[in-house]
């Protein structure tokens, strides 16, 4: 039986005791303590639990900082709650007087916290740090804070009662209830009690120790036993211990005893005493407490374990003082401690504090000698007259007590984001869910209408269901397919009503992933072919007729719902298995040869820019002058502009999921014929493929026989599997969507680095006009092209075009008559309608381009949007743009069929007039396009077609139009292409003065200007400029004296010549205007003749 | 001292432990009233017992009431009819409970026919007694301070049938609202255990 007692006693003192083991370590608390966090705290013994403390530490330390609310001081309060409770020895380790602190110092000069109570404890918490509590009260009261509250002056009052200041602290209740604190019946009732325990003192004083009562009546009245008291020797004959007794000793004690009574700075001032009469308290002699405004700091208090800080070499203590204190032999007690008979089971009391977690190095204050009160007054003076700025977060980083690294600050913001942003999406998804509940329900209802329909229906037309069924199990179609087929006859009944339900459901259903599940998993696939076969097969016998539930019980909503990510992913697969189906269409063609999803670029737009400035500034707005290499995003667009043969920049021209989704629709009907099914299989096999190859490397190879063979292929069926692949990219791999494009650009940097390098002339024409780089610039397509009427984008290939051939373009189909020019990539023809044979001086340019870019078309469309008004019969006015998958043909409208090289090379000498008139022309042209910053790169007199003026016997007297120009094969849209300097790269720095006159450094524009001289050149002296350099002047080889009006040509060839680094526009216009000058009637007059000369020796045998 | 250790080999009969218990509580309640201030500290004196310095009450009034209560428990735990004894500490200006000391009493109802004492050493119970004071004596660590002048009311919770008592009135049980309730240590007698434990009011702590 006694064992059982025991047994019982161990075990209520095992559930009990931490508490009271350490009772000694735990500092009572005035709204007590929760027994669970005390328990805890003193188990603390185990790390994990020290662990779980920091924590919770860490928590609030960020919570401070990143606190969004209205109420800060929560947090604080909260903070300093649990700290209190949690570190139950306070002390060092709990920080709570810095926590205090800080809390006073954040919380600074908050007016609107002033009469609350949570802020006014805060502080009264903070006094009992203090030195000199007193001295904070009368601040608090000087500044108003908490004055309305009762606890101010209950707290004052204790205070200094317990130092003997009992009239003081009667004045504090009288202050405090005259102000009617609240709670005032608080107030008034420890006011009453102090007056009883004063009283009630004052006559046990007055009854005991009547000698005494004028000398120390006070200080007996409330013994206040002072703890660590000075207890060193005092008086120079006779050394006498200071006595500092408390109670029943006092009585006993003589009248020498001293009383350590501990008077601030203030109180000192305190008149001698008097006996506290209760009735004349209202006396008028009875001082009023006034505010005192803060007159000098607070002594400093002496902390512990701290040393003064001195000069380093004169510490050092003497040895032999530290040994003396060791040989004073202490005087045994004359009682014996009592000693518990079970005491010898428990050795020692175990420790409590783990001295691990005792860090001795850290957290040393800074101006240890200075008073907390003062530190925090300090603080509010310098915040007043602060001057600095702080350009970074330090708010922040020294919010709380500890220091928070600007790392820990980001990544607090970072998760931040991703915590709303997860949110954000599992509303989403939510939302998504009820929908397609919804919607579920909703077919459920209508497919059980429709499979009563159908029953019926089969029953009138069995045979028809034969044929189509059987193929559906036995190719094995993905589910969905089938019940679309299964819905089809219902719908051949003319009803289609659900099945558009059912289209409209999908895309942004989870039905879906059933079907995703069948293209990652083939055995689901098979299990729900062979489900569909035997569904064929009941459909077929009609018996028993098909539950209409079945087809929803393979809808498994739970395994929809349970992975989101699969149900998302399967999304994307309907999709992109489903485009094949939409390519059919004629009209609608993709460019399937782009790898790069066009989302890529985009997707620098949704990515949170990484700068140092944006986080750990924060609100100061430091404005960064220049893009800022550690910013991720400008990192990426500067890629982009340095960029290399960088794939894949042409755009997917098709919205796709309105094209996707009315494309499917129309083509419905169609898929009742199983051979198409055969090929929607087929390309879910590419599909499989392509999603293997993706995984091996997400970097998208950018070769052009990649581009070629996808290009030419499109007609095949094979073609369906780049267009897969497109998709697959797009939509399959949004996870990884930006490590994808990020890789790319990596490749691109690397590609682009190494051209740099080793730059030859090929290379770099290759660099700066390839396919890639343009589809680059061009992808997505700007909308400017996409949208204009004159774009057409067309299926198929380009077709072949040669000379005496019909073409068809667009609706209308043309003759070619003539070519211009042909080179590996460009040609340019000459054609009439095929309707119209009859050849006319008018016609239409075709220009062809063996890529897919159409880059002469977004030029022009360019010029007209820069050039505005200014945009004129000098450019093509009137051209449509047909973009193939494997190339792309303008057509220019109302051309003359002859270029300035026609009349170059027919005659011999052309008139003074026509040359200035073309010349005027030309650089009228050439500066329009440069105030479009556009560089046309190539001119030469065979990309000028003549103008109505030259051409047009009957145009009027202006001297405007006597130029077009329509090709821009290698031009540069400086807005797009900027950091383009490579003017050697041209065709035109390839000839002789190209290569003189064209250094490395020169702009773009100059490249151009060496274009117009040659022209005058040829035009002035049949044959190419030929240029060398004087006193570094750069002269033409021919004497320019000979011609008519050489003044003029001297001076246009020294200005274009010698114009490097020099603003184009304003020379060509200085020039243009310099030639106008010289148009007078006189000039015009012989310039009518000259033209009719022109088109009677030139035009009209070349007609023939 | 030396008296009881003597009487200890006799071992525990049902009214030796009756009067254990009562008198148990008699120094319980009076080291509570000491211990939260509920008298002033002069009205106490120090005494021995249980290896211990306790403090009682000096004040008459209060002694003459506690060895009423004393006197009516040890009837009771005789009878074996009582099974709570409560503390309960009411602020005095809105009667509002502040603290509430619970002492549940298990009698072994079996004793009252035995004749033979139990065994178990007087020494061993008084060991068990001198935690359970001792632990009271320690709850300041954890206890709320008691800021305004408080009273302290006694309930006994005893079986139904009993007759109340002259000078006894029913009572509510006077539990506190939202309190935080710990178990201290118990003793037994082997006749009666008695469980204690303390609730107090729980402040708004995170």
């Amino acid at each position: 039986m006694q064992v059982e007692f025991k047994g019982e006693a161990v075990m209520s003192q095992d559930c009990n005791d931490e508490w009271e083991l350490s009772k000694e370590n735990v500092q009572p608390l005035r709204q007590g303590r929760v027994m669970s966090t005390l328990q805890e705290a003193l188990a603390q013994q185990e790390t994990s639990i020290h662990t779980a403390v920091q924590l919770k530490k860490q928590e609030f330390e960020s919570e401070i900082r990143f606190y969004s609310g209205d109420d800060p001081l929560d947090v604080w309060d909260r903070y300093i709650k649990w700290t209190e409770q949690t570190f139950p020895q306070g002390g060092k380790e709990s920080n709570l007087a810095a926590i205090l602190e800080r809390a006073v110092k954040a919380l600074n000069e908050q007016q609107r916290y002033y009469k609350d109570p949570r802020y006014l404890n805060l502080w009264l918490k903070f006094g009992n740090c203090c030195n000199e509590p007193l001295d904070l009260y009368s601040y608090l009261h000087s500044q108003e804070i908490g004055t309305t509250l009762a606890l101010l002056y209950i707290t004052w009052a204790e205070v200094l009662e317990a130092r003997g200041s009992f009239k003081k602290a009667d004045l504090i209740f009288q202050e405090g209830l005259q102000r009617k604190a609240e709670p005032l019946d608080k107030l008034q009732s420890h006011h009453r009690q102090f007056q009883t325990r004063v009283s009630r003192q004052t006559l046990l004083g007055l009854e005991e120790s009547p000698d005494e009562k004028d000398t120390d009546l006070l200080g007996a009245a409330e013994p206040q036993r002072s703890s660590l008291a000075d207890l060193k020797g005092r008086g120079k004959k006779k050394v006498r211990a200071p006595i500092s007794r408390v109670g029943d000793a006092l009585k006993a004690a003589n009248q020498n005893r001293s009383f350590q009574t501990l008077t601030s700075q203030q109180l000192s001032n305190n008149p001698g005493f008097a006996v506290f009469d209760e009735n004349s308290a209202s006396g008028p002699e009875i001082p009023v407490l006034t505010p005192q405004p803060w007159t000098a700091p607070p002594a400093p208090r002496a902390k512990e374990n701290e040393l003064s800080a001195g000069p380093w070499n004169s510490g050092r203590r003497p040895r032999n003082s530290a040994n003396s204190g060791i040989e004073v032999p202490y005087p045994l007690p004359s009682f014996t401690p009592y000693v518990e008979e079970s005491a010898q089971q428990q050795v020692m009391t175990p420790c409590k504090i783990e001295p691990s977690i005792n860090c001795v190095l850290s957290a040393r204050k800074p101006e240890k000698e200075e008073d907390p009160l003062q530190r925090v007054q300090n603080h509010q003076q310098d915040t007043q007259e602060k001057k600095e700025v702080v350009m970074y977060c330090k708010d922040k980083v020294y919010a709380g007590v500890e220091e928070f690294s600007l790392e820990e600050i980001r990544a607090e913001i970072y998760r931040k984001k991703a915590k709303k942003k997860t949110e954000e999406e599992m509303q989403a998804i939510a939302q998504k869910k009820e929908e397609i509940q919804r919607k579920i329900e909703e077919l459920e209802k209508k497919l059980k209408k429709k499979e009563d329909d159908k029953q019926q229906q089969l029953r009138e037309q069995p045979t028809e269901i034969t044929e189509a069924l059987p193929p559906l199990g036995l190719q094995g179609f993905t589910f969905s397919s089938a019940t679309e087929a299964g819905e089809k006859q219902p719908q051949l009944q003319s009803e289609s009503q659900v099945f558009e339900d059912t289209q409209l459901h999908k895309p942004s259903c989870s039905e879906d992933t059933q079907r995703g599940n069948v293209f990652l998993d083939s055995e689901d696939e098979q299990e729900e072919q062979r489900d569909e076969a035997s569904l064929g097969k009941e459909d077929v016998r009609l018996l028993p007729p098909p539950d209409p539930a079945t087809f929803f019980a393979i809808f498994d909503e739970s395994s929809t719902l349970a992975n989101q990510n699969i149900s998302c992913s399967a999304d994307h697969t309907q999709k992109s298995a489903r485009r094949p189906l939409a390519v059919r269409k004629p009209s609608d063609s993709l460019t399937a040869k782009e790898s790069i999803p066009p989302e890529a670029c985009d997707e620098l737009n949704g990515i949170e820019p990484l700068t140092e400035d944006a986080i750990v500034t924060g609100s100061y707005k430091n404005k960064t002058l220049c893009a800022n290499p550690e910013d991720t995003c400008d990192f990426v667009r500067a890629a982009h502009l340095a960029s290399t043969p960088f794939h894949g920049v042409v755009a997917q021209r098709v919205p796709a999921p309105a094209f996707s989704q009315s494309a499917l629709k129309e083509d419905c009907p169609e898929s009742k014929n199983a051979p198409l099914h055969q090929e929607t299989l087929v390309c879910e096999g590419a599909y499989n493929e392509a999603l293997c190859v993706n995984k091996l490397s997400p970097i998208m190879e950018a070769s052009l026989e990649d581009t070629r063979s996808s290009g030419g292929s499109v007609s095949s069926g094979s073609s369906l599997s780049s267009v897969t692949q497109v998709s697959t990219i797009k939509y399959l791999r949004i996870p990884e969507k930006l490590e994808l494009a990020q890789s790319l650009h990596a490749e691109m940097v690397t590609d682009s680095g190494g051209i740099g390098e080793n730059i030859t002339g090929d290379d770099v024409t290759q660099f700066l006009w390839s396919a890639e780089q343009r589809k680059k610039l061009l992808d997505p397509l700007p909308e400017s092209v996409t949208a204009s009427p004159d774009f057409h984008l067309e299926t198929g290939a380009l077709p072949v075009m040669e000379v005496e051939k019909d073409v068809e373009l667009g609706n209308e189909t043309y003759c070619i008559k003539w070519k211009y020019w042909t080179n590996e990539e460009y040609k340019m023809f000459f054609a009439i309608p095929a309707n119209f044979p009859q050849l006319d001086a008018k016609g239409f340019a075709i220009k062809v381009y063996s890529q897919p870019v159409p880059w002469d078309f977004y030029i022009t469309l360019q010029l007209q949007e820069r050039l505005n008004t200014e945009f004129d019969q000098s450019f093509s006015e009137n051209c449509s743009c047909y973009l193939y998958q494997d190339g792309c043909a303008i057509l220019h409208r109302d051309i003359n069929r002859f270029t300035l090289g026609d009349v170059i090379r027919g005659c011999k000498s052309i008139t003074e007039e026509v040359i200035l008139l073309v010349v005027y022309n030309l650089l009228g042209v050439v500066e329009k396009l440069h105030k479009a910053e556009i560089v046309h790169g190539d001119l030469s007199p065979e990309v000028f077609f003549l103008g109505d003026r030259i051409c047009d016997p009957f145009a009027n007297d202006e001297m405007t139009r006597a130029l077009k120009i329509v090709d821009f094969s290698h031009s540069l849209d400086l807005r797009l292409q900027s950091r383009v300097n490579l003017p050697n790269s041209f065709p035109i720095s390839q000839t002789p003065h190209g290569k003189q006159l064209l250094v490395k450094s020169s702009l773009p524009y100059q490249v151009d200007l060496v274009g117009i001289a040659d022209i005058v050149h040829l035009m002035l002296f049949g044959d190419h400029v030929q240029v060398y350099q004087e006193n570094s002047i750069w002269k033409i080889s021919q004497n320019v004296s000979k011609t008519v009006d050489s003044d003029f040509w001297s001076k246009l060839f020294g200005r274009i010549l010698n114009a490097d680094g020099k603003s184009t526009v304003p020379l060509l216009r200085e020039l243009r205007e310099e030639i106008n000058d010289m148009f007078d009637s006189c000039f015009h007059e012989r310039l009518c003749e000259s033209l009719a000369a022109l088109g009677e020796t030139f035009l009209l045998e070349n007609f023939l | 001292m030396a008296k009881q250790l003597g009487r200890d080999q006799q071992g525990i009969t049902l009214r030796g432990s009756a009067e254990i218990v009562a008198e148990f509580f008699s120094y319980g309640i009076n080291s509570i009233l000491y211990q939260r201030g509920i008298y002033p500290p002069e009205t106490f004196t120090r005494i021995q017992k249980y290896g211990l310095t306790l403090l009682v009450t000096t004040d008459p009034e209060l002694k003459n009431y506690l060895n009423n209560v004393v006197e009516q428990m040890k009837e009771w735990l005789y009878k074996c009819i009582v099974q709570r004894l409560v503390v309960v500490i009411s602020s005095i200006e809105n009667n509002e409970v502040l603290e509430r000391w619970q002492f549940d009493i298990e009698c072994d109802k079996t004793a009252k026919g035995e004749s033979a004492p139990r065994e178990k050493s007087q020494k061993a119970i008084q060991d068990e007694i001198r935690s359970v004071i001792r632990q009271i004596t320690a709850t300041v660590t954890f206890l709320p301070l008691l800021e305004t002048a408080c009273a302290f009311d006694l309930l006994i919770y005893t079986d139904k049938d009993l007759a109340v008592p002259e000078k006894w009135e029913e009572s509510g049980p006077q539990f506190i609202a939202n309190s935080e309730e710990v178990r201290l240590r118990s003793f037994t007698t082997t006749i009666h255990k008695v469980n204690s434990m303390v609730a107090y009011k729980k402040d708004s702590f995170p």
